[in-house]
Parts: structure tokens; sequence; C-alpha cells
């Protein structure tokens, strides 16, 4: 079991994260050039409009001062309203529309990775140096290799353009307008009943899925040979062939489990990287989550969109890192001692 | 594909100068995708769904609360204002109101009786007050904090007061005589908002209430569309369709796809590479209209003295090949510009040409001035196309190539466009390539608002200190010619438009010869349109004039 002690003490750490990096982005964002009263203002604006703008902001107040609003804003889990993205709409509430749009489609690409890397590195493992294997880890490699910016663009141009097949852009075609229960579209279609709007969501989410599955997918397979090729080796793995056990068995139950370890940490980290990748993922697919949002603000110099939108993705990762040794530990005992 | 359920039928392809209109034959329907495609009940019109796809979303639903187009491509549907601008013209027309006079100070404008909100409460002249009120009014208790540059500027800047002469009659005083009043009552930040909705709390943002052709059915910013619906008690024509549906398609090119595979109806903000997609298709034609704007370089002659000599200016005006821009960087989708009002407004003098390239005249007039062996600046410039230049960096290049030929040497400096306006704003420009849209579409909206320093100039002396109190930095270039902003002026507040013409052109000798830009481009406004969609016009201002469209 998981001690309390452990998790109290990665909770604990989360606070210093958070705030190290909530000091971070204040300082980028204030120290970098564009004016958000003169974006907001916008052409026709006087002088004295643009000024009344920045003091309205608190804009001219000294920076430690908007420097201290801002922590004690967001230790009341105030962040304030949006300047230009959504204009004098709750940040909060622009998060709650836009963060579930990127976990749906974090966790469809680890799930997807998962499902692909796996299997693939276990079987590149057990046929050790034989061509699945060269071939498989030619692919990972591949797969690693690709950046987002260019396999998503890619895919859209071979199955969109070319074949027609599936669409380029958005989460659903624009004809489907549902109901937001869960803010996941595949699930909120299906509470809606409204089963031609979850094959349109589906179709619509295929093509993000795989550009951000294929990168986990690589890794993980890779992960998984080495580990598992490690794990054959092992003596208890020998006893277990010894004793007349077939090799699947052998190796699903004796070394699935130990191969597993390390695997666990990459899927932890990968998920990071897909919340990271779906800021590129989101801008290729022109899908509304939050990368896109971030994307935006930063364009317009929103600050209070930048610092939350930034705030909840170091949160996510820590977060996830935490659960990720956890995890961890459940599978290996050892490591919270 | 589920959402495409129609299908191509035939090729059209238009394309006029001026405004133009697609009627084109086109087989399907779309009945079936959405809901309300049916036989509408005023009989005759088509109904079905129109979608609209555009590069964003809106950032909010409130007319006072943006200066934005994207805003106003769906509030102009929503809400009306007293007068409007006629479809695909630069004339006004009525709209809620029905009729005006303007002598002097004095407006007198009677309302159109028997016009509704959405919300079933009757517009009356009490509305327009407290949207005057709401926008301007510091005093008023509804005053909105968060309005837009448009309060003073479109209305704050001119109105001395309005007063109520019962229900369907209002009289306005202005500050001053202001010929553009009336066309400021017709821009998008103008419209009538409910008196209720203002009082009651309403919020604008999120929600709408509104007298136009169409009514807010969804806002849905997780996916960037907006759905609206037929307002069935709409006072005037149309409109046609059922619905329209707002898509936003960041990219040009999945918005110019999503138009050939039937996915849009009408794309906007196409690049020269997505035109050529749309050219190309069975199912859909590009429509040309004569845009009301302007792009060009400004000379800041507050930060570099070799600006404040007009042989300088004029020499660089003769070195830049604006032609090759507009033909090569630009694609054609633009025409050579020469003077600051473009031509779709009788502020614009067809007589004068625009400087053509002349390196020999170019090195000539730098000598004159002093400058025979060069000199060096910096040309910032926004990052991103605008619709007044398509190719900001590719027009920059060509620039500093063309400069170079004359031995002036042009540093690049290129900015998001946020962090480019703060830049200007302040100043700190060398020369920067700028550009205008039009707001009202009368020639002052350029004359004065892009070139009069809106302070006096020093005796024997063309330019204005950048910091001078008052300033208007709406005028990048720190020019300040006294003959020029008296000719300005007096057109602001002369009321026959024969004798403002006569002003406006003496004005625009004034500007072309002096060169406080090199002036580069009017750009065509440019749409996509499928075969499924008649009567369509581009309005390069007010509109989209959706309410008139159909769709087969």
């Amino acid at each position: 079991m998981v001690s309390k002690r452990f998790i109290t003490k990665r909770l604990l750490l989360l606070g210093p994260v958070l705030f190290g990096v909530a000091t971070l982005v204040f300082s980028i964002l204030h120290l970098s050039p564009g004016d958000p009263a003169v974006a907001i203002a916008g052409q026709r604006a006087s002088q004295e409009f643009v000024e009344q703008i920045r003091s309205n902001l608190g804009l001219n107040d000294p920076l430690w001062e908007q420097y201290l609003r801002f922590l004690r804003d967001t230790l009341m889990l105030d962040f304030g309203q949006s300047y230009q993205v959504q204009r004098g709409t709750a940040v909060s509430s622009i998060l709650r529309n836009r963060l579930p749009i990127t976990i749906e489609l974090a966790i469809l690409g680890q799930l997807a990775g998962l499902a692909f890397g796996l299997p693939l590195g276990i079987i590149s493992a057990v046929k050790q140096d034989t061509v699945t294997d060269h071939l498989t880890r030619v692919g990972a490699l591949a797969g690693i290799s690709v950046p987002i910016y260019w396999s998503g663009p890619l895919l859209i141009v071979l199955f969109a353009q070319v074949l027609g097949v599936l669409p380029t852009s958005g989460r659903i075609s624009s004809v489907y307008f549902v109901e937001q229960t869960t803010g996941f579209i595949l699930v909120d279609t299906l509470l809606n009943g409204n089963i031609d709007a979850f094959w349109s969501a589906a179709r619509h989410l295929l093509l993000p899925v795989v550009v951000l599955g294929i990168y986990s997918m690589a890794f993980i397979s890779r992960m998984m040979r080495s580990s598992m090729l490690e794990v054959i080796r092992q003596d208890y793995m020998r006893t277990a062939r010894a004793k007349g056990q077939g090799a699947k068995i052998t190796v699903m139950k004796h070394g699935l489990r130990n191969a597993f370890i390390p695997v666990i940490t990459i899927v932890g980290i990968q998920f990071g990287t897909l919340l990271g990748g779906s800021v590129l993922t989101e801008t290729v697919f022109e899908i509304n989550g939050i990368g896109t949002l971030l994307v935006s603000a930063i364009e317009t110099s929103d600050y209070p969109v930048v610092q939350s939108t930034v705030l909840v993705f170091a949160f996510m990762y820590t977060l996830v890192n935490l659960v990720v040794d956890v995890t961890y530990s459940v599978f290996d005992p050892r490591i919270d001692q | 594909m589920a959402d495409r359920c129609n299908e191509p039928s035939r090729r059209g392809f238009l394309k006029a100068a001026g405004t133009a209109t697609l009627a084109t034959t086109a087989t399907g329907s779309v009945a079936g995708c959405l809901g309300g495609n049916d036989e509408t009940d005023d009989g005759g019109s088509g109904g079905g769904t129109l979608r609209y796809g555009r590069s964003a979303h809106s950032a909010t639903l409130d007319p006072q609360n943006t200066t934005s187009g994207e805003v106003s491509k769906v509030t102009n549907q929503i809400y009306d204002g007293l007068i409007n601008f006629q479809p695909g013209e630069a004339a006004i027309t009525e709209s809620l109101a029905t009729d005006w006079s303007m002598e002097g100070t004095s407006v007198s404008l009677t309302l159109r009786e028997g016009v509704q909100f959405d919300d079933g409460t009757e517009f009356t002249a009490a509305d327009f007050i407290a949207t005057y009120r709401r926008f301007t009014d510091e005093e008023y208790e509804y005053y909105f904090e968060d309005r837009s540059a448009y309060g003073s500027f479109t209305l704050g800047n001119w109105i001395d007061s309005v007063e109520a002469d019962g229900d369907y009659s209002l009289n306005i005083t202005l500050t001053q005589p202001y010929a553009p009043f009336l066309r400021n009552l017709a821009m998008f930040a103008s419209v009538v908002l409910s008196a209720d909705d203002i009082e009651s709390g309403f919020d604008f943002d999120t929600d709408a209430n509104g007298t136009g052709p169409f009514q807010l059915s969804e806002l849905d910013d997780a996916n960037g569309r907006i759905q609206l619906t037929r307002n069935s008690n709409y006072w005037g024509d149309g409109p046609q369709v059922d619905q329209v549906l707002f898509v936003e398609r960041g990219q040009n090119s999945t918005r110019a796809q999503a138009l050939v595979e039937d996915e849009l109806d009408i794309i906007d903000n196409l690049d020269p590479s997505t035109i050529s997609t749309v050219e190309d298709a069975d199912s859909a034609a590009i429509v040309n209209g004569q845009g009301i704007n302007i792009g060009y370089l400004g000379f800041n002659q507050s930060q570099v003295e070799a600006f404040r000599d007009k042989r300088v200016r004029q020499a660089i005006s003769y070195a830049i090949d604006t032609q090759s821009i507009v033909e090569e960087v630009y694609d054609g989708i633009a025409t050579q510009a020469g003077q600051p009002c473009p031509p779709a407004l009788f502020g614009h003098d067809d007589e004068i040409e625009p400087y053509g390239q002349d390196l020999e005249a170019a090195q000539r007039l730098l000598s004159e001035a002093g400058y025979g062996d060069g000199f060096s600046f910096t040309l910032t410039t926004f990052q991103d196309a605008r619709g007044y230049n398509p190719a900001p960096l590719p027009t920059a290049e060509t620039i500093r190539t063309n400069l170079g030929e004359i031995g002036i040497d042009v540093e690049i400096d290129d900015r998001q466009f946020a962090d480019y306006l703060t830049y200007l704003d302040e100043g700190n420009h060398d020369a920067a390539l700028a550009g205008w849209y039009t707001d009202n579409a009368d020639p002052d909206n350029f004359y004065y608002v892009l070139l009069h320093p809106q302070v006096s100039s020093p005796e024997g002396q063309d330019w204005v200190d950048w910091d001078t109190e008052g300033y208007n930095t709406s005028n990048r270039t720190a020019w300040a010619n006294q003959e020029y902003m008296d000719l300005i002026e007096n057109a602001q507040q002369t009321a026959a438009q024969d004798d403002r013409r006569e002003l406006y052109h003496e004005a625009a000798q004034i500007a072309h010869d002096e060169a406080p830009w090199v002036y580069i481009d009017y750009a065509d406004e440019i749409r996509g349109v499928s075969n499924r969609v008649s009567d369509y016009s581009v309005a390069a201002i007010g509109g989209p004039f959706l309410h008139l469209v159909s769709v087969q």
C-alpha cells in the first residue's frame, strides 16, 4: 500500500512547484513586449483611452503590487476575466469549457499509444532480432522522430484531402449541437443519445488522436521492449519455463507485471508530453482546447488567460506525476519505503 | 461524410469588380442536416441553413465591447442601427430611423414604429438614448466601463445631447458641424440595444436581444460556433434562410477546403493560395468586391530627420515598385494606391496617378536632399496577413530590395500585432507598414483620422513632435501640413457632398505630392461562395447582409 506520508509529502510539494511556475509566467509576461491595454483598445483609441484601460486593469501599479495581487487572487482561485479571447468572461469558466477538450484528446492519445505500444513492445522483445523486431524498432524510431507539426498536416493531406475520408478540423461537424454535460464530446454525444453526432465526433477525433498516439506508441513500445528483454533474462522467468509453463503464460503472468514498472514512469511523463503536444495538435486540427486557448491568449496579451492556462498545465503535469508515483509504488511496494 | 449532405453540382465561377452577386444554379438540399430546413412560413423563401466560415470566433456578442470585425459580422445580423449601409454600397439607407435631417449641429430623426426586440418589447427612442448613454455617459448609472474606443470615436466626441420627442422622434445636438455623423450612426458599434436590458444587468457578452433579422440561438465557444435563427417578426425584407451558422476555421486552407467540400457556404479572409483552391473547385466560386481600405508605408517624421524632407519621401515613393507588390506579391487581389482615400469613396480623385517606379528620379531627389550616399532606417511591420496587406513580410522584403537600389539600407523589424500596435502608438518606429479598414465609409475616416495630427503644427514646420499633448497617434507619420489640415477640417464641417468632394480632391493632391506615406494598395474584398448560395453581395462596409441571401 502507498503510505499516506508519501502522498502528503508529494501533495505538499505541489505548492512550491505551482508557486515557481506562477512567478515564472508572471515575470515572462510582464517582461515581454506588447501592452494589453493597447491590444484591448485597438487602433481607434486615443492615448487617454488606452491610459484609462491601463489604469482600470491596474497595469500602472508597481510590478510587485500586481504580482502580490495575482498571487492572492490565484490562491483564492480567482483567475480574473479574459481581456481579449472571450472578453469579460471569467477565466475559470473558459477553462471549464476548454480543459475537458484537451484532457479528452490526451487520454485518447495515451490510450491509443498504450493499446498499440504495449503489444508491439512485447512482441518485439519476445521475437528479438527477427524481422518483426527490426520493423517494430524502425517504426518506433520513426514515430519518436516525427514531430506533430509534420505528421499532422501530412495525415490531413492524405486522409482528408487526397482520400477525402476524414474531416480536417474541429471536433464535430458544424451541424450538430450537443448539450455539454461532461465536456468530453464522445461522452456527451452518447449521453444525448445522438449516435450520428457521436460518429461525427469520433471521425473528427481520429486523426488528432493518431497523431498524438504515434509518439506515445513509439516511446512505449521501445520502453516495453527493453524492459521486457531484461525481465525475460531473470532467473524467475527461467524457473517458470523450467517448470514447464508455456511461453505465453510465462511472459504474460510473470514478465508483464515486472516489465511494466519502468513503462509506467514513461506513461506518466508521456501524458505530460501529450498535454504539451496538445498545443500543437489542437493548432494543426483547429480544436479549441487549452492549447489553442494559450496560443490565442499569448497573441493578444491576454494576461489572465495566459497565467491561468500555464498554471493549469503545470498543475496537471505535477498531478499526473504524482499519480504515476503512486501507481509505481503499487506495482513495486519498495518504492515508498 | 456525415456532414456532407450536398454533393457538388457544377462549376460556377463568377468574378466581377464592384458589387457582385452570385446567382448560380445548384442541386441538392441540406434537408436532413439541420432542423428547420422546411419551407418557411412567409411563403416563397427557401429556408435552410447558411453556413458562414471565418477565421476567428467572436470574443463577445456585445457591440459596445469590441472593435473587432469578427464580432460585428454576427451582431449585425442580430441588431439594427438607426441607419444602415446599403448592401454592397458606401451609401446609407434607413433602418430603425425612417427619415432624418441634419442642419449645422442639429440632427432630427424619425423612428420606425412597430418594431420589436426579440423578447417582445417595443423599440422606442428611449432605447437609443439608453444605448448612447451606456456607451458614452459616465454619469449614467449603467455606464459601461469596459466599452470599446468606438464609444467616443463614433458618438461621444461628436454628440452634445440627445433628446426624445415622444417615442418615435429623436433630436441630437452635435458638438460641432460634422458631416460624417449620419454614417457614424450606421456603424456596427452604434446599433440599438434594449433599454430594459441595459438597466436590468443583461449579459451582452454572451446573450443578445436585438431587432435585426436573426436571433441568437446557440453560442458554442468550445467549438467556435454561433447559431442564429430567423426573426419571424423582422420589420424588413427577409430573412430568406431559417438559420445562419457562423463557424470558426482558423486556417485559410481548411476554410477553403471546407467550402469546396460543401461543409460551408460562404468564407472570408482568403489569401492568394486559398483563392486558387476555390477557383479550381466545381462547387464554389470566388466573388470579388471593391474594398474600402488602404495599405501604406508611413514615415515617422518625429523620429527620422531625413523623412522631414519631402524630396526624401518622394524619392522613396518613386523607388518602391508598388505595382509589382500589388501584382506579384498580392497576386492581383488589390489595386495600386496613390492617395489616402480609396476609389469607392467620393473623396478619391481619379485624376491622381500612383507613383510609378522611377529609380532615376528617386536618385536625383535623394541627391538634391543631400542624401545621395543613402542612409538607413528600420521598417516596422506586423507579421501576419491583414486584409489591406495580404503579405506583410514579402512586402517589407520587396521594399528593402527596392530601396537598396538607391543606397537606402532598410532593416526589417517584424512584430506580433499587439506588440506592433504598442510600438507604433508610442511612436518608436522609423517607418512602418500600416493600413486601415473604413469604419463609416466616409472620406473623413481616412483623411482626418489617419493624416490629421489633431494638434496644431509649429510655425514654419509641417511635422509635430510625437509626444505633443493630444497628438493623434493614428497618424503614424507626425506629418502636420497646415494647408491639408485646413482643407480636412473644412470638409468635415461642410454639409454639401459636392463641396466636400472638391475639398478632399485638393487634399488628395497635397497628400500625394507631399508623400507622408508611400501609398501601396487598396485591397479587394474577396469571398468564397458555394453554388448553393444566391443573392449574396460582398459588402466592404456593414453587413454581411445575410438576411438577403438564399440557399438551395
